[in-house]
């Protein structure tokens, strides 16, 4: 494929050519999937965006749109005879209306980049990844991506309002608008979480929050998970909806302990971190509330944060937990299924059987209010065979989240990671319509061709059967 | 398979055979919304019941058919609610009809909206296929979010039969005042109640009198009362269940009513026109003869856009015209789910 044509709508370098530039964007943060892209372009205006997706679209060549490059699914990994399209040129708060809290910003803005803007009308952007002080809003939408904070404030979905795309014809569309709702189908909803398959966005209109003005964490700590896990459906049995809600198991406590030592009790089978936020009369009623139930259900130690500082504190184990599991083995794989809060202690301990069967230790991290776990499967990619044991782990963790209702993700997206799952979660007629529907914005398949939704071929060969959400269970997994 | 799906797949199949139009149609209680329209019916009204509840998992599962006031009674004996205050327009209205309308009661712009609220969706499409889309867990990004673009979509997609909904707890506690004033200063207070961390779960403005309801901690509603200076109102929940069963006064008027959605800050003002502001200024009601291209172009020039709610000519555009390129994009969808153009044809626009 000859690319040089693209120097004719973008500066030349803008236009990335040589292997060794390439290179550089040859995967995501799912590093185990890689692939040098036949092009690499670094547009910074929109008719410059348009021009090169009218050239793609006349000339059949595949587009893969890249923000930041931190999801963890694959959804921006290249394509070999395709153009990566990286949006992190457009770096622009383009307005902020305080007073109908409102940011109208371009895609390749950082997430904390909008809180940071908007802090002195004391005003935030409410979702929060992990990652973000380097993800991209066009990536958080294009992954519907959430946070810690999520329980309480939604998702991406919930805190935006309207999109500027351009499809793979180069036409420049809004969707939605500054009102709370548009006519028509709803469009806006559908483009968030749809990995950049469906058009590529340009513009964001995010809805801001006035900051709590008060805000605590407490820490309790359990010497059996199943307490912790009932503990989770008791507060919000209560009525409770806490800001945060996060759990963690020994070995997640110990890796981060070692790490940076946040002062949580070493010897506790799980931690739970419970944020509540709003008025400080109203956060001070409802610590007290909290406290007692999570006596009541067997916490061995609970403690309140004294102060802002403390509660950080109490964070930043939390915050750290990744970078922590990074110290303690060479590489690991971090799994995002949603389960229903009440299976969690059974499938901790089904994941702990599933460790022992596949020798690889396991870490488990996860946002318990909303029930989106993260186990983070311990390996070597040096160590021949273990990749591929890490994924037939984490596959097998997928397949056990859809038999009991669940499902295979809750933020990080299929991309090239889950494509095989999916056969497992959707039956063929749900799949051909998630086809109808990709075809009804790229007849083509040109925008990040081979992600997100497997073919009906590939799921033949993949050969898994399709689990009736939660009504089945897996025949694999009776075993154990 | 349950006998009710069976019989609306068959039903869809001796459509398409016979290029026939189908209605779906559930308790019939907001049948004046859309279009007119023709076609042998679907009736979900006999599919009913509670599929399971699970109040420390926030989520109910319900059959299409099911009455609201029965979700509603379920809910409120776990003190639980919908938050999205779907309308009861009378004893007849269905879940099903709340979610393919989409229409969201006066906590919309406090709580959220009915799809942000929906988890999953049980649906047969316009070729007869049963599909299901998300689930009963907050989180999930597995395939397209097609539960949420059904939400809506007046039953011109796909017969949706299974709903599931995130559910909260019931506010801890209520209270709602009132005060004579401008529209001028209703909108600026109205502004003011979401810029700052007020607990507000409503904010209306009718006939001179602004009425705000608060929600949640007890004496954080008590305080935020004071601060506005409001009159705590005797009738608020008459008044808000009024509001959002569409039974006001206003809607009693012979003219046809309007709906615009506007972004909040658009403050429109109407002299001769008899008009009510719900969702704190994004959202306006108003009964007037005139044209609806007027309307429709004055909803647009406030960046919003308007919905011929009541009365008026039905066999024209009832919903804001679209963009050229977006028009498109629907007649695509219209396409990846309904290609013979069975269900509910031409409901929403007259190509759809
Ligand atoms: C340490 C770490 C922690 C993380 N924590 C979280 C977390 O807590 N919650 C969470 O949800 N995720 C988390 N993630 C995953 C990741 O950060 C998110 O998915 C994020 O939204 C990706 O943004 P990005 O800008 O890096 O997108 P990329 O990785 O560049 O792209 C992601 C997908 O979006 C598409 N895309 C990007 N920009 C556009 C655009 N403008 N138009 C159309 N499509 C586009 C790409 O094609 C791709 O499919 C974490 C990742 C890491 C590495």
């Amino acid at each position: 494929m000859n690319f040089d044509n693209l120097r004719q709508f973008l500066p030349d370098e803008a236009v990335l050519l040589s292997e060794e530039s390439r290179r550089v964007y040859e995967c995501d943060a799912l590093s185990a999937h890689r692939v040098i892209p036949g092009c690499v372009v670094l547009p910074d205006s929109v008719e410059q965006v348009q021009a090169v997706l009218r050239y793609c679209h006349a000339n059949d060549i595949p587009v893969v749109a890249r923000g930041a490059g931190t999801g963890l699914s694959g959804g921006a990994m290249p394509h070999a005879e395709g153009v990566l399209l990286i949006l992190a040129k457009f770096d622009q708060i383009i307005e902020i209306d305080a007073k109908q809290r409102i940011a109208r910003v371009q895609p390749g803005v950082r997430n904390l980049a909008i809180s940071d803007a908007v802090k002195s009308h004391d005003l935030y952007y409410a979702p929060d990844p992990s990652s973000q002080i380097a993800c991209t809003i066009g990536g958080n939408v294009a992954e519907n991506s959430g946070g810690v904070h999520c329980l309480k404030y939604g998702l991406t979905v919930h805190n935006i309002l309207q999109l500027k795309i351009i499809t793979i014809e180069g036409d420049l569309l809004t969707i939605g608008s500054h009102a709370l709702d548009s006519p028509g189908y709803d469009l806006l909803a559908l483009f968030t979480g749809s990995e950049g398959m469906l058009g590529v966005i340009i513009e964001v209109t995010v809805k801001l929050l006035p900051k709590p003005p008060y805000s605590r964490v407490l820490l309790a700590a359990f010497d059996d998970i199943e307490k912790a896990g009932n503990s989770v459906a008791g507060i919000i049995a209560n009525g409770i909806i806490p800001a945060g809600l996060e759990m963690m198991d020994k070995a997640g406590v110990r890796a981060v302990e070692d790490y940076i030592h946040a002062g949580y009790p070493v010897e506790a089978e799980a931690i739970l971190l419970c944020e509540l936020d709003g008025t400080e009369d109203e956060v001070l009623v409802t610590i007290d509330k909290v406290e007692t139930l999570l006596k009541e259900y067997g916490a061995i130690e609970v403690r309140v944060a004294r102060d802002e500082n403390e509660s950080l504190q109490f964070w930043a184990g939390r915050k750290a937990a990744f970078p922590a599991v990074g110290r303690i083995a060479p590489d690991y794989y971090c799994m995002d299924g949603t389960i229903p809060r009440k299976h969690i202690a059974e499938v901790l301990s089904k994941i702990n059987i599933l460790s022992e069967k596949y020798e690889l230790a396991v870490v488990n991290v996860f946002h318990a209010g909303d029930g989106n776990l993260h186990p983070l499967i311990l390996y070597d990619v040096a160590i021949p065979g273990e990749l591929k044991r890490a994924e037939a782990f984490g596959s097998d963790i997928l397949k056990l989240c859809v038999s009991i209702g669940g499902t295979i993700t809750g933020e990080h997206g299929v991309g090239v990671e889950k494509i095989n799952e999916m056969c497992v979660q959707f039956s063929e007629d749900e799949l051909q319509q998630f086809h109808e529907v990709k075809a009804a914005f790229d007849k083509k398949g040109l925008l990040n061709p081979g992600k997100a939704v497997p073919t009906l071929n590939r799921c033949a060969e993949f050969g898994a059967m399709h689990v009736h959400k939660g009504h089945d269970k897996f025949p694999d997994l009776e075993r154990f | 398979m349950e006998q009710k799906i069976i019989t609306i797949k068959e039903q869809i199949e001796t459509a398409i055979e016979q290029r026939e139009n189908l209605k779906i149609v559930g308790g019939n209680s907001k049948s004046f919304l859309g279009r007119d329209i023709v076609g042998s019916k679907i009736d979900m009204s006999d599919y009913t019941g509670v599929i399971s509840y699970e109040p420390t998992e926030l989520y109910i599962s319900v059959k299409a058919g099911t009455l609201l006031s029965d979700v509603n009674k379920v809910l409120s004996e776990k003190n639980q609610i919908l938050a999205f205050e779907p309308a009861e327009v009378n004893e007849k209205t269905t879940i099903g009809g709340v979610v393919a309308t989409g229409l969201s009661g006066p906590r919309r712009p406090y709580a959220g909206s009915v799809r942000d609220f929906v988890l999953g969706i049980s649906c047969i499409n316009g070729l007869a296929k049963n599909m299901s889309f998300g689930g009963q867990v907050m989180k999930n990004v597995a395939g397209y979010d097609l539960s949420r673009l059904l939400t809506g979509s007046y039953g011109s997609l796909a017969v949706i039969y299974d709903v599931t909904f995130k559910v909260l707890p019931i506010p801890e506690f209520e209270s709602s005042g009132c005060k004579q004033t401008s529209r001028q200063e209703a909108l600026e207070t109205m502004s003011e109640l979401s810029v700052k961390s007020f607990p507000v779960s409503a904010a209306c403005y009718y006939d001179g009198l602004l009425s705000v309801r608060f929600s949640g901690n007890k004496k954080v509603v008590k305080d935020s009362m004071q601060n506005f200076s409001l009159q705590e109102m005797d009738n608020s929940e008459q008044f808000w269940s009024e509001l959002r069963n569409f039974k006001l006064p206003f809607f009693n008027s012979e003219k046809p009513i309007w709906r615009l959605s506007v972004p909040s800050s658009s403050n429109i003002g109407f002299e001769k026109d008899d008009y009510v502001i719900d969702w704190g200024g994004a959202q306006y009601w108003l009964a007037s003869e005139r044209p609806a291209n007027e309307i429709f172009s004055l909803a647009e020039g406030f960046g919003g856009s308007a919905l011929l709610f009541h009365g008026g000519d039905r066999s024209g555009d009832v919903f804001q015209p679209l963009s050229k390129g977006i028009f498109k994009l629907q007649q695509n969808l219209k396409q990846a789910f309904d290609p013979y153009r069975i269900l509910n044809r031409e409901k929403m626009y007259k190509t759809l």
